[in-house]
């Protein structure tokens, strides 16, 4: 046998990029929590615990394992004022600034009233 | 002394337990193999100081602990499934001692074997593609609107461009997982991972898990292989092959 079953013991990095594709194992952290929180069978022990009732696992890591559609869905949509998160929010910053911008452009008198602008 | 439980990793059939030597359990605790009717239960002890339900619930919502104890469950899962049939358990599946071990088996062993025979022989493998970057153009300062009606033009035409490259990707999904599909036991389409966990680049549009015999493992991965090729912008991962995951299941009927 030439495989090692110890080869997955060392810790691994949060994410491998896409270079390291061949390796055998659920590489990044997203892929194991996904098999080892969302699949697998469900035999309830002795000892009694709700994954749901996590919170870091009912929201963040559902928001982060989860599409960001499949979180709106599920009624989730807290980190849109979260702005570490949110990738829209910083979305919207950049577009308010640019129209911000673009309207001290305007009333600067430098574009004036012209509407045929010079496209280029 | 504080209390301790029985940690259930999986439950096998066909596993040497030789195999799982020099595998650490849980906080190095050493793995044990139960015998019981012709399943076998990978577990270990853990103390309930940390994996009682009180602390459970403490310790699920840090995620340095919640990656530490995923990783170790997974690495004795994967070392279970290189030599065995096996049926993955959930994370913190714990039980106070052996017998209630033995209990659980007896009480799910249908469910288990019929799980153990739709995967027996297969292991999962995980492909994953991508949306095609979209290309940058317009937003250079140089190339600036001026006047407003250009401006909302441009804005326009950028997210129908967006909208074009959304359904092309949709597509290529479609076609990447039909393709797979024709080399496999069973196939499932989980959701999308989100690239902040995930490190990937890129909204992904596949995220196919995928049952396949070992003897068809080779088509499986030359046409994953050649959808590649095909498809060089949607960044086609392959990933195997691991533990049946997401086809192990109990069905309750």
């Amino acid at each position: 046998m030439s495989e090692s079953p110890n080869a997955g013991v060392t810790s691994r990095p949060y994410s491998a990029p896409i270079a390291q594709s061949d390796r055998p194992h659920p590489a990044n952290l997203a892929d194991i929590l996904e098999r080892v929180l969302d699949k697998g069978i469900i035999i309830a022990g002795d000892i009694r615990v709700n994954l749901l009732d996590i919170e870091l696992l009912t929201i963040r890591i559902r928001l982060l394992v989860v599409s960001v559609d499949k979180a709106l869905e599920m009624g989730i949509d807290w980190w849109r004022n979260d702005p570490m998160l949110s990738t829209t929010a910083q979305g919207l910053v950049e577009e308010n600034r640019e129209l911000r911008e673009r309207l001290e452009e305007l009333e600067e008198g430098s574009g004036s009233s012209s509407k045929d602008g010079s496209s280029g | 002394m504080a209390d301790r439980g029985q940690y259930l990793f999986a439950v096998a059939r066909g596993l040497d337990p030789q195999r799982l030597e020099g595998v650490a359990g849980l906080r190095k605790a050493e793995i044990q193999v139960l015998e019981h009717r012709g399943l076998q239960a990978v577990t270990c002890g853990v103390d309930l100081d940390e994996f009682g339900e009180e602390a459970l619930r403490r310790n699920l919502e840090s995620l340095p602990w919640l990656e530490e104890v995923a990783r170790a469950h997974d690495d004795v899962v994967q070392a279970t499934a290189l030599g065995a049939t096996t049926a993955p358990m959930r994370l913190v599946t714990i039980c106070s001692d052996e017998a209630s071990v033995r209990a659980r088996l007896d009480e799910w062993y249908d469910g288990l074997q019929t799980a153990l025979d739709r995967v027996e022989g297969c292991h999962e493998w995980s492909v994953k593609a991508f949306a095609a970057l979209a290309p940058e153009s317009g937003d250079e300062p140089t190339s600036r609107a001026t006047s407003g009606a250009a401006y909302l033009a441009r804005k326009r035409a950028q997210a129908d461009e967006r909208r074009a490259a959304a359904d092309d990707a949709a597509r290529v999904a479609d076609v990447v997982h039909e393709e797979l599909g024709a080399h496999t036991r069973a196939t499932r389409r989980l959701a999308p991972q989100d690239p902040r966990l995930a490190g990937y680049p890129g909204t992904m549009i596949l995220n196919g898990a995928y049952l396949v015999h070992d003897d068809d493992q080779d088509a499986f991965r030359s046409a994953a292989e050649d959808l590649a090729r095909r498809y060089p912008d949607a960044g086609i991962d392959v990933r195997g092959p691991w533990p049946p995951y997401s086809f192990a299941t109990l069905d309750r009927e």
